[in-house]
Order: structure tokens, then sequence, then C-alpha cells
């Protein structure tokens, strides 16, 4: 990116940095199933997600600062998936939406679905649901733009502690014993 | 022509076209020996009181007590409006069945997919190569033996029958005064 994210930037510089980044997120839409149908529903003019500074949608990968994996992602679509996160510059976020890109969904003993795309992609936002409901996906990006908000460029590639978002869930490590 | 009409009418045209019939929810289905595969097809397309010209859906079903395989092919005449389904039984190693994309231009995709997911080959071919699976995948998914390794490592509630002795309650359910659910004609 440049001095940005090797400088400490002065946090009122960086505020501003932030509040335009958040609000120009242009939308990579990697629609795979029906969760697409509530990612594009998400777009138009009901729920409207362009007013929340979500732009649909990227021309292309190289274009895109967000990337919504939506629907069911087959062994044989990954290294298509893998490819397109590549090609967005950095900053860029993920946000995996529905249960079938979470962690293979209704497909989990599938002998073709990939459970959940974040053994291919890290994912900063997970919306679960199945389909979940628009409202959802706008609550999810409002949760990623309050992330993006508290960002440090300089800090972004070498923190550890990084936790994903769990729309409608609690935030920080999941609670793995009971499974 | 309904469905019994159409069977009639095929043993009529070459008794040797139907080994077995059958007429389930409305619609017929005919087993062919195989020697007679492509021409019971040539007959379904070609003849005017069938004129079957389109190639809906193959599928197959997997038996393994009998150690075959059963390959469907649902074919439907747009113009006379009426549905059959060809059935043949291969054995499930080695197993062939002769082409229907000759006759069908349609057959040719779902025989590579038939072939895919259950192995069975299909003789005479053009372009038996695989169309859905990932080309490094192995074995055949839809047959009945196929390990999917996902049940194997995670515990799931399908793995027993419900009722079965010694199977856990399943979930939301209220297990009764009497113990576990109790099945009719044990007392």
């Amino acid at each position: 990116m440049g001095l940005v994210d090797k400088l400490d930037v002065p946090q009122p510089i960086k505020f501003v940095l932030n509040w335009g980044r958040k609000y120009s997120l242009w939308v990579m839409n990697f629609g795979l199933a029906c969760c697409a149908i509530e990612l594009i529903a998400a777009s138009t003019s009901r729920h409207d997600f362009i007013r929340l500074g979500v732009i649909p949608v990227a021309h292309g990968p190289r274009q895109a600062d967000l990337l919504v994996v939506a629907g069911t992602l087959t062994d044989k679509m990954a290294p298509a998936l893998k490819r397109v996160f590549e090609q967005i510059p950095e900053p860029k976020y993920v946000i995996s939406f529905g249960s079938c890109s979470n962690c293979g969904g209704p497909y989990w003993d599938s002998y073709s679905v990939t459970k959940g795309v974040d053994q291919i992609v890290p994912v900063d936002v997970y919306v679960p649901g199945c389909p979940p409901r628009p409202e959802a996906l706008l609550e999810g990006i409002l949760r990623l733009q309050q992330e993006i908000a508290k960002e440090s460029l300089k800090d972004r590639f070498d923190r550890a502690d990084r936790q994903p978002i769990v729309v409608g869930g609690h935030i920080g490590p999941v609670d793995l014993s009971n499974r | 022509m309904t469905p019994e009409e159409l069977v009639a009418h095929l043993q009529e045209a070459d008794a040797s076209f139907v080994e077995r019939s059958d007429i389930q929810f409305g619609q017929a289905s005919i087993w062919v020996p195989r020697e007679k595969w492509q021409a019971c097809a040539a007959h379904l397309k070609d003849c005017g009181r069938c004129h079957f010209d389109l190639f809906t859906f193959m599928s197959g079903v997997d038996w393994p007590e009998q150690n075959e395989i059963e390959v469907v092919a649902h074919v439907y005449s747009v113009r006379r409006q009426h549905h059959l389904n060809m059935k043949i039984r291969v054995a499930r190693e080695g197993g062939t069945v002769p082409t229907l994309s000759e006759v069908w231009r349609g057959a040719n995709w779902q025989e590579r997919e038939c072939w895919e997911l259950y192995g069975v080959e299909f003789e005479g071919h053009p372009h038996l190569v695989k169309l859905l699976l990932p080309e490094a995948f192995e074995g055949f998914p839809l047959r009945k033996d196929f390990l999917l390794m996902t049940r194997e490592v995670k515990e799931w509630e399908g793995r027993e029958e419900p009722g079965e002795p010694g199977s856990s309650p399943r979930p939301g359910r209220v297990p009764t005064a009497g113990g576990a659910a109790t099945k009719a004609g044990e007392h």
C-alpha cells in the first residue's frame, strides 16, 4: 500500500483514512447457490446496502475490497475461490455468508463440498443461516465496518489475535468443548 | 399414450424389447435386455406413435445385494406428452451399457455423469471423461459402499436407526415414564 502500512499514522489521520475505507467497500459477489439471491436482495432497494457504503458489484476481483462467499463451495470450485481472493488487493475482507460456506451446512457429509471456506481463505465475518436473511448480511457488514474503523493498517498483517466476527454469536474465541 | 398402451405398443413392436415392465405412479418402466438397448431406443425415437424426442435424465440405482447397478434413462415425448423409464441392469464390476448418445445427443453428458458417479462404462461413447467431479477424484460416490469420511470421523444422529436397542434418544424427544420409547408388540 505504501507508507500507510509502514508508518504508525497519527490517530486523527488514521480515523479519516478508516472512515473513508469503511464506507467504500466494493463487493465481489462470489455467489455459488441460493444464498447469492439473499445477497442480491440485500443490494437492491428494499434492504439497500449501498446506503452503508457497500458498492455492488465490483467489475472484477482487482477492483474489489470485500469478498462475499455466498453459497456452497465445492472442492472443484475451491481453486477458483483461492484465485479470486488472491487477485483482490490488500486490504481485503471476506464475509462467509450462509451455513454452506461457514461449515458445509446441510452438505456436511458430502463427497464434493468443501466444509467451510475458511479452509481456503481467511474469513473476517461469519453470517450463519440457511440462507441468512439480508438483514443478517447488513449486520455482518456493520460489524465489519466497526472492525475497519478500529484497524491500523500497520498492524494488520502481524495481528495474531485476530478473531473472526460471528453474526448473532459472541465475539471472541469459539467454545469447542461441547462439540 | 397412456402407460399401459405404451407398454402394450412396445411389446407389439418387438416382444424382445420388454424383459419386464412395471407401472408405478402413472409412469411406465421397462427393463430392456442389453442387446436390445440401442434398438429399443432407436424405436422409441423414430416410431411416430412413441416419438420420444427428449432424453430427460439418466440415473442409476446401486443394488449391492444382487451385485448389480441399474441404469435408468428417463425419456419424454414433447409432442405426445408421455414419459417412459428405460432400465437396464449391469454387473457392478466391469459392467458395460451400449451408449445412447447416437440416438439422443443429450444422452452424451448424462452418460458421462452416470459413468463418473456409478462406474458404469458406456460402450461406444465418443468422449467418456469426467464431467462434474474433479479430475483427481477417485471412487464412485453414488455407490452405496462409497466411504464418506466425514461420517466416519464425526458422530451423527443418523448413524443409528431410531428405536434400536442402545440407541441414543433423539434430540427434542422426551423419554416416556417406562424408559426408552418401546416398540409395539414387545410386551
